[in-house]
């Protein structure tokens, strides 16, 4: 058995039998993992307040054959996002990227992109627990899970033909493609999503900016309602699950 | 190990409960193969009568044999302060601390987004019904302390807060012969700010 100390995230706590809670993990440098917490429910001393959804913590984990459910021995918390309870959006938009990550996060990835990924998950905690918990916040939340976990549409060249998109006010994006067309390349195709290059560049920006100067980013009632639709079609088609936590959203953050 | 079809049958449906797995079930059907008869069949009735006899209160949503329950019926009980609690368990826990003389709503879990349960699939409409419907002076929020119990929380004081009811929620802080050295900074904190005067 291995034993190991790093940071983490809880995605996912379940009770089990007895007394123990068995935790999704996302971890720095391995990605996701499942670990149980033996006697988690009664022991105030080894997990005090800490596995529960959201928490950043410092763990102490046995790792025993590959495939197999480590086990946590401890566990100390680092920081909490307490608004993230505290305020029904906030809640709904940071479950919804914690089931994106529980479902899509590799369980061995490459060791910088699960560091990535992992900065990713905190910045965008601290977003939904600080920011404005808008329509806003939501696309850009779930547009940048998406690309920290590696399925970034392409926003600026036809992703066929790899052609520069001219200067049309609008441009086609198709869903299964993952990215816009040039009008050579859409015209044969059926299922096109039109939207405006004004939303692109804002989608674009949305990517490049740090959570903290998201505010800077202007997103109108348009390019909101085309971000929306893309990105949500985009989510559906490339992740292929339905995430239970999305009714839940769309019912807190109605379009 | 191969045994009888009616141990087989015994073991199959005991290890589909939870915490039971193969060995603890294979154990527990030997147990009862060696106890008397008439404590097989007490808690083969007991099975038998559990679902039949067992319905949830027309008033509370407790589980109880008669509805409304012990408790609703009570007139000695506050029926203007209503404890919201997730799961039956809870309402039970609460009446062991034997500090609440009111009564109490049962909502059936609390939201879990990420387990698909929203607010429709638990009685917080039942519980607005209930406040709309006047008599209601307090409403006490006994979700549990952790994230989704909060939310829940919260979601049920932003649905209420225009009814005018009185609304608070259980407090958070150091658990009885707690240890402050192992106590998390996030209950620390809340028990300083939630501190009481002494003397």
């Amino acid at each position: 058995m291995a034993g190991i100390r790093t940071e983490a995230v809880v995605l996912r706590s379940v009770d089990f039998a007895e007394s123990d809670r068995i935790v999704h993990l996302l971890v720095p440098d391995t990605g996701r993992l499942t670990a149980i917490a033996k006697g988690a429910r009664r022991s105030v001393r080894r997990f005090p307040g800490t596995l529960d959804l959201f928490n950043h913590l410092r763990v102490q984990l046995q790792t025993r054959r590959s495939g197999a459910m480590a086990r946590l021995e401890q566990a100390t918390l680092i920081e909490s996002f307490t608004p993230l309870r505290h305020e029904t959006r906030r809640f709904a938009i940071a479950c919804y990227l914690l089931e994106v990550l529980d479902r899509l996060a590799p369980e061995a990835g490459a060791r910088d992109d699960m560091r990535r990924l992992f900065r990713f998950a905190l910045a965008a905690l601290r977003a939904a627990a600080t920011r404005k918990p808008d329509a806003r916040l939501r696309v850009l939340i779930e547009l940048r899970a998406l690309e920290a976990l590696g399925l970034r549409p392409e926003l600026r060249r036809c992703v066929r033909c790899a052609a520069e998109l001219g200067g049309a006010a609008q441009v086609d994006f198709h869903v299964a493609d993952g990215g816009t067309l040039c009008g050579r390349c859409a015209a044969p195709l059926d299922g096109l999503l039109r939207v405006h290059v004004g939303t692109l560049r804002a989608l674009e920006q949305g990517l490049r900016f740090d959570f903290e100067h998201l505010d800077r980013l202007v997103l109108g009632p348009v390019a909101l309602a085309e971000s929306r639709q893309l990105v949500g079609r985009f989510q559906r088609f490339h992740v292929g699950v339905d995430l239970r936590s999305e009714r839940f959203l769309n019912e807190m953050l109605p379009a | 190990m191969r045994t009888s079809p009616p141990i087989e049958r015994l073991v199959a449906g005991l290890k589909r409960l939870p915490g039971i797995g193969e060995k603890s079930a294979t154990r527990l059907a030997f147990h009862l193969l060696g106890a008397p008869d008439a404590t097989v069949r007490e808690l083969s009735d007991a099975i038998g009568r559990l679902k039949q006899d067992t319905v949830l209160c027309e008033e509370c949503f407790d589980l109880t044999d008669a509805s409304p329950c012990a408790l609703c019926r009570d007139p000695k009980r506050d029926s203007q302060a209503v404890c919201v609690v997730e799961e039956p368990a809870d309402l039970a826990a609460i009446e062991r601390s034997r500090r609440f003389h009111g009564r109490y709503h049962v909502l059936g879990g609390a939201l879990s987004p990420i387990d698909g349960v929203g607010p429709g699939d638990l009685r917080i409409a039942e519980l607005e019904e209930r406040v709309r419907g006047g008599g209601v002076r307090e409403v006490i929020l006994a979700t549990n302390p952790n994230a989704e119990g909060d939310a829940t929380a919260h979601y049920i004081c932003d649905r209420l807060q225009p009814s005018g009811v009185g609304l608070s929620r259980i407090a958070y802080g150091m658990p009885l012969g707690g240890d402050l050295e192992y106590a998390d900074h996030v209950t620390i904190g809340l028990s300083l700010d939630n501190r009481q005067k002494v003397g």
